[in-house]
């Protein structure tokens, strides 16, 4: 578990998603190794979508995440593509809990790539707090 | 607002619509065009068209609500124009279409097809 970056959430607790109610689209590229993997977020005023670009420019496949009533329980599908496999879902539902938003995912990220699902997250989950887009009471796994 | 160096190619613009702003996002991928329609701050319903390889001379699209709203006719017929447009064009590239409307009148509909198709990326 990622416990520096609980910490880290919780000093930025009561960080907002920002003051202006435009679409705000950033983009950045990370290397890794041998790897490169491109981020884009797209922030709406109640969602964020992202898309996570693993060596191209390829969509991948698509998914919806986002916590759910009565008990606010983290939920995924898959929207476009995907397999049982699922390297996206696993991201996308981590993402809803860890910052509490609703997640739009596009991620072309190959399966049985554990070591780099964990990275790309971090990337990003590190990207949403510096941008101020989490919420300021991220939910918790159960 | 484009990026050089970012393989994914973007473009952001907004209209006016029956008293509603309209935000538009278009991205070109290497195998899709995304484009994001909202009046509501999010997503919306999410539809997918893409182009059909057949046998016929007249080309066929399969077009379909992938998430949302499966009850509105009028965001398919958007998402068929555009598929269209695209294919005309871009032909292997099919479209993910997200239209997070409050009023789904063809109006507002044929403003944002026109407005996609002059700031298009393909």
């Amino acid at each position: 578990m990622e416990t520096d970056y609980d910490q880290v959430l919780r000093s930025v607790a009561q960080v907002k998603i920002a003051g202006d109610d435009g679409v705000k689209v950033s983009c950045f590229t990370e290397v890794l190794d041998d790897v490169t993997l491109h981020f884009q977020i797209i922030r709406l005023a109640k969602q964020i979508y992202v898309w996570i670009g693993y060596n191209s420019a390829k969509f991948g496949n698509l998914y919806a995440a986002a916590s759910t009533r009565p008990s606010n329980t983290v939920s995924v599908t898959s929207v476009l593509g995907g397999t049982s496999d699922n390297t996206g879902s696993g991201i996308a539902r981590r993402l809803v809990m860890k910052t509490g938003l609703n997640i739009i995912l596009a991620c072309n990220i190959p399966k049985n790539n554990p070591l780099l699902e964990a990275k790309a997250e971090k990337m990003l989950i590190r990207k949403l707090i510096d941008l101020g887009y989490t919420m300021p009471t991220p939910l918790r796994a159960t | 607002m484009e990026d050089a160096n970012f393989p994914v190619r973007h473009r952001k613009f907004q209209l006016e619509s029956k008293g509603n702003k309209t935000e538009i996002v278009i991205c070109s991928y290497e195998d899709h065009i995304l484009v994001i329609a909202t009046q509501i701050g999010a997503m919306g319903t999410i539809l997918h068209a893409r182009k059909e390889e057949g046998m016929t001379v007249e080309p066929t699209f399969s077009v379909s609500v992938i998430f949302g709203k499966r009850d509105e006719p009028t965001l398919i017929a958007t998402a068929r124009r555009l598929i269209d447009h695209i294919s005309s064009f871009v032909p292997s590239k099919p479209l993910v279409l997200s239209l997070g409307l409050k009023d789904h009148s063809p109006e507002t509909l044929k403003e944002i097809v026109a407005a996609v198709i002059e700031n298009r990326l393909w």
